[in-house]
């Protein structure tokens, strides 16, 4: 179609002489100095050094190489919380002001402000290299320009689905709650991680969180587990009931859901075959035997990687196992729902494959003593963990009904057969009340076609002990929950049977120097009835296997036995670790074990 | 080229002198060189020389991840970004099946058109100065900067906006924008009468620029001409609406043509095209704000992206003809092969060079102007 | 495009032995045919099937099946589709025909992939060098070269010192990650 302009060819020579008019026109005049931006304009970088993290994801995306982290000392370093002190500088000369570091900053800390003037001479090149701060690139305000907006984030806050049993299927049996990701989901998950590393930071045991999930994205999940296994042999147990330090520092967690990296390792754990993990445990294993020998008391976390460790490097160690089976607490301690045995016994699997020996319902000071041990042995390592429960010693907590959680949920695990309450009340807030809770409430639903129990703990809801998870879980399971409230009494009636606990109402937990002292309100009195009180307010260890001599040499910190940073006690050749040592966690165990094997490495060498 | 490398153009010794054109010369547009042998003021050879702006984008881009190079790809014409930058998105998207939301095709849209008018107001101010008249160029870059203001508004940037990702735009419009933007088109039609007298119907400007660089159509079509030079022979093709891409199916608009196939009809081409890329604007402020709506579609985690394998042919209809990206990807997450065809490849290397031949030569600068040559585009 | 001459063309193609034709969508088409036939493909499609413009020949460099992938993007201008012919070619030698005297913006195309990979086209009018007049090293479109370390190797980066990085690093801290080590 020919272009239909109706002025076309009429041209004339005098035709322009008509645009003379402009003569008589305004001019226009633009001012002199630089003018304003818009309000999207991508001029120099803004940086919140309180939101900023230093977590270098700016640095990955950014597509000219122009920016280094720099570590400025004095700003806040927190790497349990994922906080570094480090801080982008961006080099002019090579950016190109995409603002890609914009859109996929994790806490929106960086932006673009409206400045765009910089003037400097060649031997000011200096000055192409800044460190963005608050102020601005010349400490003059100008308004923001290109931010973060919520549709423009690059970076993908939401987790990926994953199944879960339903409260009312899962109440009927010990079923495993999670069904973990689809390899489709896990995929996904695994490609919102940013590679920053705080996770790997936060660890206690500083598992290679960033790698492993990388080659879970690759499809790669034989290299994911060799990763796995560089720092944790008990990968299937924290893949299920790990605190999850990492995911609390995690930058994506800064403003959505932080990756699921405790379920990632879960996926790439149960992806690949028992036999082929086996194979993947025991590569870098020296084929040299070092003639020593080690023995290790406890086969739970700490003791069974240490002894993994050991094994690798060519020592000969025999583990001692009181109970049947191993695991310690994660089998006696933590209910099924939550750790399937039989993926336990598989992580045990690979560490006695490799060559540990474990010699089960073998109880030291009662079978064999101390002194066998340090008689038979070059290195010995303590790690039987805290078997016992705490009594509140109320009046009344003497009577049979009422019972410690570890001792009932041991029952619970071994199947042994005990009188399962119709009505029951549960001292204390923490995981381990959840867990013998819902066990209880479990078995209740069993026998008796429905759940009645109470869980009373000290804390108000907004300081409870347990997880976030473990609460709305065991809600939805018919658990009531009563926050503020501390145990004043056990009921008894005339025949000594028990009717249940009396408890008041709590005014305050810590006293001004910040020790427990609870204050009660006595205006403030409740009776729970129940047929059995289970006590769950803490753990301690049974230490009468030292034997009275040994006690004696041993140095002692208030009633726990003293070791230094490597878990060396007082005796050369003995070293302790895991939870007698640090507190109940299995991180912080596996942890232990490493610690405590690379020390008596040095100390064998 | 530097001198030691100087080669003579291939061609009997004469009475003749070869001249070198450029690389920096107002009458070259960009950066390039081309080299006219004379016998007098009449060309009888010309060959050009490419190379100066040559910044290796296609090995850059095979570096880098996908996201990093929607801020290379506007880089590669400098007057007109955006079809480059829509054009790798569309391959992307292609390639990942991604769902391009109706808001953000029509916003693609609008950018498409702005850079358009943005490019012709460029291209016939540089054609003006070719032939003397230096007002009109000041008037088309002055507007041309109004259209750039336009720009910063809505991305952040005056020329190269880096607003297309695959998957959609950046950012929402902002408030207000559609209402300057109608105010900025009421202008620009203001002016057009301004132009037409200066330019389009000066007799100096016409008698000038007939006859000059003409191809027949049948040589337009040996020589792979395409675009405004192509409808300038009287074909009437364009991508927008023979191959059509986003939201052109839905748009009102004409295909200018001229028989004439000189430089005059270039230039009249491109007139008419401003104005009918005001016509398209102005049907998208219309639909713009009834459709709500998502700017993008989601896209994974940019550093862990990999797109699926396989290979994909986009074609734009950017200012100066077709526009083509060839990108191959073997599933990871960086590009295997992305090859960029430029329109000027053709019409700045040979058609140029045929076409001098026999021409004067202050027409030579005429002539590359209205084939529009962009030299980012042949070196990429 | 009409879909009479959709069916026409495939069938067109269909009758052809050797070539393997695959339709992408309504506007797309791709070929793959062997390096002998492919100019009696492209004659064909230009005289049978009005495939008169050439809009590109891209050359993708598969190292590890040690060959060069040609392409030949073919689009007509009354069927308004657009034909992919894929073709492949051994990276040693590296010699091709030109179609030169089929198509003539086939020449910019083959001087540009020979300066780039190192592809020799026969018949091609110059193949002398056009963008990298200067260049003496390999073809640097090839995979073996890597244009990131001759960057490094050619060239410095710039050693920025400003004051605040000398107050910094007075304080204790400092560079920790350069760029370059994330790359």
């Amino acid at each position: 179609m020919s272009a239909d302009i109706p002025y076309k060819y009429k041209g004339s020579i005098l035709n322009p002489l008509k645009n003379l008019g402009f003569f008589a026109r305004k001019p226009v005049t633009e001012p002199l100095q630089p003018r304003d931006a818009s309000a999207n304009y991508r001029g120099f970088h803004v940086n919140d050094w309180e939101q900023c993290i230093g977590c270098s994801t700016c640095q990955k995306v950014c597509d000219n190489a122009a920016i280094t982290m720099v570590r400025i000392p004095g700003l806040p370093e927190d790497p349990v919380m994922g906080v570094r002190n480090e801080r982008p500088a961006i080099d002019y000369g090579r950016c190109c002001w995409c603002g890609l570091c914009v859109d996929i900053c994790p806490t929106s800390s960086l932006s673009l402000s409206r400045e765009y003037v910089h003037i400097c001479r060649e031997d000011e090149l200096d000055s192409y290299f800044i460190l963005p701060d608050p102020n601005g690139m010349h400490g003059e305000y100008f308004p923001k320009g290109w931010a973060k907006t919520e549709d423009a984030d690059l970076v993908d806050l939401d987790l990926q689905p994953m199944h879960e049993l339903d409260p009312v299927t899962r109440i009927d049996s010990f079923d495993e709650i999670v069904e973990g990701f689809t390899a489709q989901n896990a995929i996904v998950e695994a490609s919102r991680c940013v590679q920053c590393g705080m996770c790997h930071d936060s660890c206690p045991a500083n598992m290679h969180a960033p790698e492993y999930i990388r080659h879970i994205w690759e499809g790669n999940v034989e290299e994911a587990v060799r990763q796995i296994y560089r720092t944790n042999p008990f990968a299937h147990v924290c893949g299920r009931v790990c605190t999850r330090r990492c995911e609390a520092a995690c930058s994506v967690g800064r403003r959505g859901d932080p990756v699921a990296i405790r379920w990632l390792k879960r996926y790439a754990m149960d992806a690949v075959s028992d036999e082929r993990i086996r194979e993947i445990a025991a590569e870098g294993k020296v084929d040299y035997i070092s003639g020593k020998m080690v023995a290790v008391i406890g086969a739970g976390p700490a003791g069974l990687t240490a002894a993994y460790d050991l094994v690798m490097k060519g020592h000969e160690v025999t583990v001692f196992e009181a109970l049947d089976k191993p695991g310690g607490m994660t089998r006696y301690g933590i209910p099924e729902y939550r750790m399937p045995y039989d993926r336990l016994d598989a992580d045990v699997e690979v560490i006695t494959s490799v060559g540990v020996n474990i010699r089960y319902h073998t109880r030291i000071g009662k079978d064999i003593t101390m002194a066998d041990l340090e008689r038979d042995h070059d290195a010995v390592v303590i790690a039987i963990g805290l078997q016992q429960g705490r009594s509140t010693r109320i009046p009344g907590s003497d009577h049979p009904q009422v019972q410690s959680a570890v001792s009932l949920l041991r029952k619970v695990t071994l199947n042994e057969a005990f009188e399962i309450p119709r009505n029951a009340v549960v001292i204390g807030g923490g995981n381990v009340a959840m867990d013998i809770a819902r066990s209880l409430a479990r078995r209740q639903k069993a026998a008796y076609g429905k759940v009645h129990l109470t869980v009373a703990a000290l804390e108000d809801f907004d300081h409870f002990l347990a997880d976030a998870d473990e609460i709305r879980e065991s809600r939805e399971e018919g658990i009531e929950l009563l926050d503020s409230r501390g145990p004043k009494q056990c009921m008894i009636d005339a025949e000594g049977q028990l009717t249940g606990l009396v408890t008041l109402g709590v005014e305050s937990i810590f006293d001004d120097d910040g020790r427990f002292a609870p204050r009660y309100d006595a205006m403030d009195e409740q009776l729970h009835g129940a047929d059995m009180v289970i006590e769950a307010i803490g753990q301690m260890t049974d230490v009468s296997l030292f034997g009275d001599d040994l006690t004696e040499r041993l140095e002692w910190n208030r009633g726990r036995l003293q070791a230094d940073e490597n878990g060396r006690t007082s005796e050369s050749w003995l070293w302790s670790a895991g939870d007698m040592v640090n507190g109940p966690d299995v991180i912080h165990a596996v942890a232990d074990g490493h610690r405590v094997a690379a020390s008596i490495e040095e100390y064998l060498a | 080229m530097r001198p030691e490398n100087y080669q003579a153009i291939n061609q009997p010794p004469s009475n003749e002198f070869e001249l070198n054109f450029g690389p920096n010369h107002p009458g070259i547009e960009g950066n390039y060189a081309f080299r006219v042998r004379l016998n007098g003021d009449v060309v009888t050879a010309a060959k050009a020389d490419a190379g100066y702006l040559h910044r290796g984008f296609e090995k850059l881009m095979e570096g880098r991840l996908w996201i990093q190079n929607i801020a290379l790809v506007p880089r590669i014409c400098v007057p007109d970004p955006v079809p480059m930058e829509v054009c790798y998105s569309l391959a992307i998207e292609e390639l990942c099946g991604l769902e391009v939301p109706e808001r953000a095709q029509w916003i693609r849209v609008m950018q498409l058109e702005m850079s358009r008018l943005a490019a012709h107001l460029f291209a016939f101010g540089g054609h003006a100065a070719t032939t003397g008249m230096y007002t009109p160029s000041f008037w088309g870059v002055a507007d041309r900067d109004l259209i750039l203001d336009r720009f910063e508004e809505l991305t952040g940037g005056r020329v190269y906006s880096i607003y297309n990702i695959p998957g959609g735009v950046r950012r929402e419009v902002p408030e207000g924008f559609l209402g300057r933007m109608s105010n900025l088109l009421d202008y620009l039609e203001s002016r057009l009468p301004d132009y037409d007298n200066l330019f389009f119907t000066n007799q100096v400007f016409i008698r000038r620029a007939r006859d000059v660089g003409t191809m027949t159509q049948e040589q337009a079509l040996k020589w792979g001409v395409t675009g405004p030079p192509l409808r300038a022979t009287g074909l009437e093709f364009d991508v927008r609406r023979d191959d059509p891409y986003l939201v052109y199916d839905q748009i009102d608009f004409d295909i200018p043509t001229e028989p004439g196939g000189d430089a005059l009809s270039r230039n009249l081409v491109r007139r008419s095209e401003l104005q009918q890329s005001i016509r398209i604007l102005r049907q998208v402020i219309v639909r713009l704000p009834a459709l709500k709506g998502p700017v993008r579609c989601p896209i994974p985690n940019p550093l862990a992206w990999n797109v699926p394998a396989g290979e994909s042919y986009a074609r734009v209809e950017s200012s100066k003809g077709e526009l083509g990206y060839y990108v191959v990807s073997t599933g990871g997450d960086k590009p295997y092969r992305v090859h960029v065809r430029g329109p000027s490849s053709m019409h700045a290397v040979q058609v140029l060079e045929k076409l001098a031949i026999g021409a004067r030569l202050e027409d030579v600068a005429q002539i590359m102007f209205s084939l529009d040559a962009c030299p980012p585009e042949v070196d990429r | 495009m009409s879909k009479e001459l959709n069916l026409w063309l495939d069938k067109l193609l269909s009758d052809i032995e050797s070539v393997k034709v695959k339709r992408k969508s309504s506007r797309r088409i791709r070929i793959d045919v062997e390096s002998e036939a492919l100019p009696a493909l492209l004659e064909l499609l230009q005289g049978h099937a009005s495939y008169v413009h050439l809009s590109a020949i891209s050359c993708v460099d598969w190292i590890d099946e040690d060959e060069f992938e040609l392409v030949y993007h073919l689009w007509s201008y009354e069927t308004n589709s657009l034909v992919s012919a894929h073709t492949r070619i051994a990276r040693e030698p590296g010699i091709y025909l030109s179609i030169y005297d089929l198509y003539e913006p086939a020449a910019f195309f083959e001087r540009d992939i020979h300066e780039m990979f190192g592809v020799y086209f026969e018949g091609s009018p110059d193949m002398e060098k056009f963008i990298l007049t200067e260049w003496d090293g390999p073809p640097p479109m090839r995979k073996e070269f890597d244009s990131e370390a001759f960057v490094n190797q050619t060239f410095e980066w710039e050693n920025y010192r400003p004051q605040w990085l000398k107050d910094i690093e007075e304080e204790g801290g400092g560079i920790t990650t350069r760029p370059e080590d994330v790359r």
